[in-house]
């Protein structure tokens, strides 16, 4: 198979040095051994080989990936690279980090391991993200005083960003300037928040209201048409859906892929394995079982029930929600299941953002549209 | 002499016809992994399993990548079950072969969705198939989001396109002089649908002295239809009585739109203010 992928969400640690209050994991003090580091890649090489995959990507998140010292990280690449190099496979990492510990001591791991390249999480305004014990203005200075420093530094600097009703009342514009002109970023994504985790007052609000969000993402994508798609500014999904529109090229968010348990697992810090980073730690329930207690990953991914059900799950949607009639299928398969799992209780539903996806579908189908009749004349 | 013919066998003759090409089948996906082992896979042109297949696993992870034709027998049950396959895309190319029956438009709304190819199988569709196959063409023709071919609505709309005929036979991979399906008792003929049909003529011979029979019927719809070149009475067998109204309305879909986009490509080619309002 080659030219194939396996994805690893890796959580090596689930503890934080923030208290976000959208948060959907439930953190504790855990973090993951070299030892047993050794031992869940070795797994997860014995299932590529099983499955004639060639390369593995590993998503390192937390809690808070820099909460472990750089030279951790150090040792970690050295241990992976020498497990991929017997099984002749191949490894890249990526790093998500929300940056509040970033110091120049990360430069050499993040210049050696990640390509000098991090995504980051910010949001505008930023009401809800949070150092423990302390607000969202110190979580603000820190961070973009850490993105100035690694920027200065020669790293990629990626965002996430989740609007709230603020952002939506701010508008597009004020919204792209802060990132684009004011932060110099030229990679940021806009993520749908979900009431994933353990109930609070901020995610009662959620999900947003989808007129006004599916306003301010049309108005966003505008924004970025005129001032950042010609200067090579990427906004996620909007630069995924384009290319999509224009070239065919499909390379969707998880969210939209026609099932994610085909493309990736997660990993906690005690080998906990679910399907994404949200199921693992907030919902044990759907855990497909623990890789550092089980045989072998394949045998534990093939007898997990809990995967067997998130892999009907598509198949279950077309028969019984309004899938099959729309007619952006191609884009998505009844959207994300933990998204549907917090909000109803219930995988066997349909995302609740559905309505918005619909809007922002047909919006850059025409905005590709437009491009294509304007480059023709 | 080297035989060119691929022959449809299933997978229990894989050594009678060593050396041939060949379209494998099994309703076991399993069992094809197995017995392919050790032959060799550059004369299997594609492998054909069941939607309904058992044990999909070890196809799913199997190492070479031969295109998968994916059959539906039931468009309406069987519609689910094509999720099960959606990862086979990233390691081979699968193509869904539905049946026109009630209910095979949402089947191909749903395979085109999953970036699989499709095939219409054919017998002579009433009004209800057809107007069920008028909106599958314009799905293919007119819906950004298409990105695999419907056969035979592809092969058809490029033949008109280019103004080269296709013969869809062929296209539907029913003529004997290119492909043979060998039945599980080991009986050679055309295709699956001909399976148990006693042929009075030698298969070799059958398309040609068909079509001889049909320009020879007096009054006969073929004689003067403007799409026979193409058609070549694909739609009048098993009944030559069947009325082609509904499939020619198809190929007419095709022709115009075929025609629109010519028009709008000549257009777009000229010179700057020519031909446009």
């Amino acid at each position: 198979m080659k030219g194939t992928a396996f994805s690893l969400i890796l959580l090596p640690t689930l503890s934080c040095d923030a208290d976000c209050d959208y948060c959907f994991e439930k953190k504790n003090e855990h973090r993951i051994t070299l030892d047993q580091l050794c031992v869940v890649v070795q797994k997860v090489m014995d299932h590529m080989e099983h499955n004639h995959i060639e390369t593995l990507s590993i998503y390192w998140q937390g809690g808070e990936v820099m909460t472990l010292p750089p030279d951790w990280f150090e040792k970690a690449n050295i241990a992976i690279r020498e497990i991929a190099e017997r099984g002749n496979r191949q490894v890249l990492h990526y790093l998500q980090s929300n940056m509040i510990a970033y110091t120049s001591k990360w430069n050499r791991v993040l210049a050696d391991m990640f390509g000098n390249s991090v995504g980051s999480s910010m949001d505008f305004p930023n009401l809800h993200r949070k150092l423990k014990g302390g607000g969202p203005k110190e979580y603000d200075r820190l961070w973009v005083r850490n993105i100035r420093e690694a920027t200065e530094a020669g790293i990629k600097v990626g965002v996430i960003a989740i609007p709230n009703e603020r952002t939506l009342e701010m508008g597009a514009e004020r919204f792209f300037s802060h990132f684009v002109d004011e932060l110099g970023i030229r990679d940021f994504q806009i993520n749908t928040p979900f009431p994933g985790g353990s109930v609070n007052d901020v995610k009662m609000g959620y999900p947003l209201n989808t007129e006004r969000l599916s306003g301010f993402l049309a108005d966003l994508a505008a924004v970025w048409m005129d001032r950042g798609f010609h200067h090579g500014v990427q906004v996620g999904p909007f630069s995924r859906l384009m290319d999509f529109f224009v070239h065919a090229k499909k390379d969707l968010m998880c969210i939209w892929r026609d099932n994610c348990v085909n493309d990736f697992v997660c990993i906690d810090p005690l080998g906990h394995v679910a399907q994404c980073d949200c199921w693992v730690t907030s919902y044990p329930e759907f855990r497909f079982g623990n890789v550092l207690d089980d045989g072998s990953l394949s045998g534990l991914l093939q007898n997990s029930r809990a995967r067997r059900q998130l892999q009907t799950r598509p198949s279950v949607l077309i028969q019984k929600e309004d899938c099959l009639e729309c007619k952006y299928l191609t884009l998505c398969h009844g959207g994300c299941p933990v998204r549907a799992y917090s909000v109803y209780g219930d995988v066997f539903r349909k995302d609740p953002y559905c309505e918005l996806y619909r809007r922002l579908f047909q919006n850059m189908e025409s905005m590709a549209a437009s491009l294509e009749t304007e480059s023709g004349r | 002499m080297s035989d060119s013919i691929v022959y449809n066998i299933p997978i229990t003759m894989i050594e009678a016809y060593r050396g041939r090409t060949l379209v494998v089948r099994s309703h076991d996906p399993s069992m094809i992994v197995q017995r392919l082992a050790g032959h060799d896979l550059e004369m299997v042109e594609y492998l054909q399993v069941p939607v309904t297949g058992g044990d999909i696993d070890s196809l799913l992870h199997w190492e070479h990548a031969v295109p998968v034709d994916l059959v539906i027998h039931n468009p309406e049950a069987d519609l689910p079950l094509l999720y099960r396959y959606s990862a086979m895309q990233a390691a081979r190319p699968v193509r869904v072969s539905v049946p026109v029956a009630p209910g095979f438009s949402k089947v191909v709304k749903l395979a085109l969705s999953l970036d699989f190819a499709v095939k219409l199988e054919f017998s002579q569709p009433g009004p209800a198939l057809t107007e069920e196959l008028l909106r599958v063409a314009d799905l293919y023709l007119h819906q950004s989001t298409v990105s695999q071919p419907v056969e035979f609505i592809h092969s058809m709309f490029l033949a008109f396109y280019k103004g080269d005929p296709v013969a869809l036979w062929i296209v539907q991979e029913e003529d004997p002089a290119r492909m043979r399906y060998i039945t599980a008792r080991g009986i050679e003929t055309i295709s699956r649908r001909f399976a148990g049909v006693e042929l009075n003529e030698a298969l070799p011979s059958f398309i040609e002295n068909y079509i001889e029979g049909l320009i020879k019927e007096e009054g006969g719809e073929c004689n003067d239809c403007e799409f026979f070149d193409s058609c070549l009475g694909y739609f009048k067998w098993p009944r030559k009585e069947y009325l082609c109204e509904g499939v020619k309305a198809l190929f007419q879909r095709l022709k115009e739109a075929a025609e629109e986009l010519k028009a709008d490509l000549s257009s777009f080619h000229s010179p700057k203010g020519e031909n446009r309002s």
